[in-house]
């Protein structure tokens, strides 16, 4: 019996994901734990492995979004016919005008056709299955239409692939287009008739469609800022001292903003917090995010326990989160339960900024770039490199002073790190 | 109205030709005592006399070049070969004369000549007296060529090919022979290149040609109880074609079926659906179908000669295809 591959809940409050693609063709083999296919959440880009091993059967659904625990492929043994919700495949027909025709033909070729014939019925049977889906008459990205249902969804402004296909093998017909309801005037085909410089209009990935919710939300909350500059001086020496003794990893400010900033937290127990309606949380570790420019847009994934790791495995773990958010590879727990953000875009040469909150955390800590600046002291003049951070407050939970308290300590623990000890 | 057979149709437009125009003569293989070997000039002989009423030595190439000749010479002949297999042995004199004189004369020749023909299957006749042939002259610039499928389109017809300043060959279906129909009282010449709508549809057009026309007409009312409403046109002239009259069939339905009892392969309805999808490529809503004879000689065994010509049921399925109906 073949094993049902439905999609899982990935995280909290996960009620669907979108199938970017499969990583494995109908008919290859699977093994337990290998990755089948990208799944797209509202969090972030991952592979799912298979849950058994045996043949990819049939994709039920190619791609296209699809609620928690539906049912998108079979794994089973190479052979096995599967059921699909929709009852049987449909097997392809073969012409039998033409076909009659060929009674000199070899009968070696009869496996080969057989084949071809099987082929198409899959083919069929995952358009089929596909129901009202996006994925319509399409297989293996081509879309099977009439030509009648193509120049008719031409005119109309439908897009053929997003319907679903009733003509033989599971073409477009005439009919699934006229049943699709037509939306005049949709940017999409404005645009491509356009003439140049006009408005593009790109449909929002899960990613954007995140990072725009969870910021207006974190818009309604109250929030405060403070501003600190700290002498970098010894904090350099440090990560250059840390470049030297881990030539493995690279070791930057930010590892060791990371690894201060999760001191002071533990010092300022007050300022690793969250405010949840009724309560306030007061977590027990520092998980400090690192917001990181992807490709696909702004991810936060988190350094656990921070203040319990050393700058060189901060900077071990952090490389390795960079690089996976990169590449879209981050999964769900990557960047699930952080208690305090750093966004440093001294490497864009920023003066200072202001960060937005990352609900539900209480703080966020924007990081400038570091620059030599005459500093009057003791009577003298001195140039120091002077890195200036301003800390976002989630009013609710932290007051101004708690805030200033802990810049004060953050500051201190980088002009000298030897006191973070 | 009167009613006429297919077979007393034809005989009825030789007879009235014969009557009104002395220039009108008929030679052919046993045409005179016998009748011909269908039946179809039987009386004729007395009514005309051998002068008009030639029987021929069994040459077809020597008749249709008798033929030609006489009708250079500005007579209206209407040849009959015995069965459209032996038009083969007239191809010559068909092809490569009473096809390209005109032409090749610059127009001072004019060939007014019909041959008239017959063949078809459903009768054992053997894989050499049942062929269906159209194509082959279908393909020949220079020819008209005509396939009557009633009583009433065989008598307007014929009157129109006889009447016709260029070669025409004329075929009949030897199983449509006695076949009724009404006709007008006085016969109505049809124009050569009109096309006749038998039943009109919305969803399937059938364009069939001969004994396929009465057999697309069963299917389509067997398609009409299950809901599927089909259109049958029959060309009724294959040369020259009235694409409009189907191409604007099936810019209405959307699908098409082409029959003939002809085999499929090379066969005149690969021409039709070639026009089809070019004229109206836009408009197709499922790929066409084609039904046709099975491509293997014609076998003597009944059982198997059914087995290899198409029948109303092939036009059924073909017809289902094209809507994606299970039969």
């Amino acid at each position: 019996m073949a094993t049902e591959v439905k999609l899982p809940r990935l995280g909290q409050g996960m009620e669907s994901g979108t199938i970017v693609k499969w990583l494995k063709s109908e008919g290859e083999p699977v093994q337990k734990g290998e990755a089948l296919y990208e799944l797209d959440t509202d969090k972030v880009t991952q592979e799912v492995e298979a849950e058994a091993s045996g043949v990819l059967l049939k994709i039920a659904v190619q791609e296209g979004e699809v609620p928690v625990g539906k049912t998108i492929g079979f794994i089973g043994a190479e052979g096995e016919e599967v059921q699909s919700a929709d009852g049987d495949a449909p097997k392809a027909e073969e012409p039998p005008a033409t076909s009659a025709e060929r009674p000199a033909e070899a009968p070696a070729r009869e496996p080969d056709r057989q084949a071809g014939r099987e082929a198409a019925a899959a083919e069929a049977a995952a358009v089929e299955s596909g129901g009202g889906s996006a994925d319509g008459g399409s297989a293996n990205g081509r879309v099977k239409a009439s030509p009648l249902a193509r120049r008719i969804a031409r005119e109309r402004g439908i897009e053929l692939s997003s319907l679903a296909g009733s003509g033989p093998e599971g073409r477009i017909v005439a009919a699934d287009v006229e049943r699709a309801q037509a939306t005049p005037d949709r940017p999409r085909d404005t645009l491509s008739l356009g003439p140049v410089g006009e408005v593009e209009s790109r449909p929002l990935s899960n990613v954007r469609k995140t990072i725009a919710r969870r910021l207006t939300q974190a818009w309604t909350v109250p929030a405060f800022q403070l501003t600190v500059s700290a002498d970098m001086t010894r904090a350099n020496e440090l990560v250059q001292k840390q470049r030297e003794l881990n030539p493995g990893v690279r070791v930057t400010v930010t590892d060791l903003l990371t690894k201060v900033s999760a001191q002071a937290l533990m010092r300022h127990r007050d300022m690793n917090v969250q405010f949840a309606d009724d309560a306030l949380l007061v977590f027990p570790s520092a998980d400090v995010g690192i917001a990181v420019a992807a490709p696909q847009g702004l991810v936060v994934p988190v350094v656990r326990g921070a203040d319990r790791l050393s700058i060189a495995q901060i900077a071990q773990v952090r490389g390795d989160l960079v690089s996976r958010a990169r590449d879209n590879k981050l999964r769900t727990e990557d960047l699930e339960g952080g208690t305090f953000t750093i966004s440093n875009l001294g490497m864009y040469d920023i003066d200072q900024f202001v960060a937005v909150l990352n609900p539900p955390q209480a703080s966020i800590l924007a990081v400038g770039s570091t620059r030599e600046q005459v500093v009057p002291q003791d009577g003298d003049l001195h140039v120091l490199p002077l890195m200036t951070m301003t800390l976002t407050c989630d009013h609710r939970a932290v007051d101004g002073a708690t805030g200033s308290e802990f810049l004060r300590t953050l500051k201190a623990f980088l002009e000298d790190p030897g006191l973070a000890l | 109205m009167p009613e006429l057979s297919y077979r007393e149709a034809v005989r009825d437009t030789l007879v009235t030709a014969m009557r009104d125009d002395e220039d009108v003569f008929i030679l052919g293989e046993d045409i005179a005592e016998m009748g011909g070997s269908m039946g179809v000039t039987q009386g004729l002989l007395d009514e005309f006399g051998p002068d008009r009423v030639r029987n021929t030595p069994i040459s077809e190439m020597a008749l249709a070049g008798a033929a030609i000749g006489a009708a250079m010479q500005g007579m209206r002949p209407i040849a009959e070969i015995m069965y459209e297999d032996f038009m083969t042995l007239a191809a010559e004199q068909v092809v490569n004369q009473a096809a390209k004189a005109r032409y090749m004369s610059g127009g001072q020749l004019s060939v007014p000549v019909v041959f008239r023909t017959q063949g078809g299957a459903g009768w054992s006749p053997g894989a050499q007296h049942a062929q269906q042939l159209e194509a082959w002259f279908v393909h020949i610039p220079g020819l008209k060529v005509v396939f009557a499928s009633t009583p009433e389109d065989v008598r307007g017809l014929l009157w129109s090919a006889i009447y016709d300043d260029n070669p025409v060959v004329f075929f009949e279906h030897r199983t449509l022979y006695p076949i009724k129909g009404t006709v007008p009282e006085k016969i109505e010449p049809i124009p050569i290149g009109k096309a006749r709508i038998h039943r009109e549809g919305e969803d399937v057009t059938v364009i069939a040609t001969g004994r396929l026309v009465h057999e697309s007409l069963k299917a389509a009312a067997e398609a009409e109880k299950e809901g599927v409403s089909v259109e049958v046109v029959d060309p009724r002239t294959l040369q020259p074609l009235d694409e409009e009259t189907l191409v604007a069939s099936v810019k209405k339905t959307n699908r098409a079926v082409v029959a003939h009892e002809a085999v499929t392969r090379m066969g005149f309805g690969a021409e039709v659906a070639s026009v089809l999808q070019y004229q109206a490529f836009d408009w197709l809503d499922a790929p066409i179908e084609r039904v046709g004879a099975k491509f293997a000689p014609l076998p003597f065994a009944p059982v198997m000669e059914q087995f290899v010509v198409p029948h109303a049921d092939d036009v059924l399925q073909a017809i289902y295809r094209t809507v994606n109906k299970k039969a």
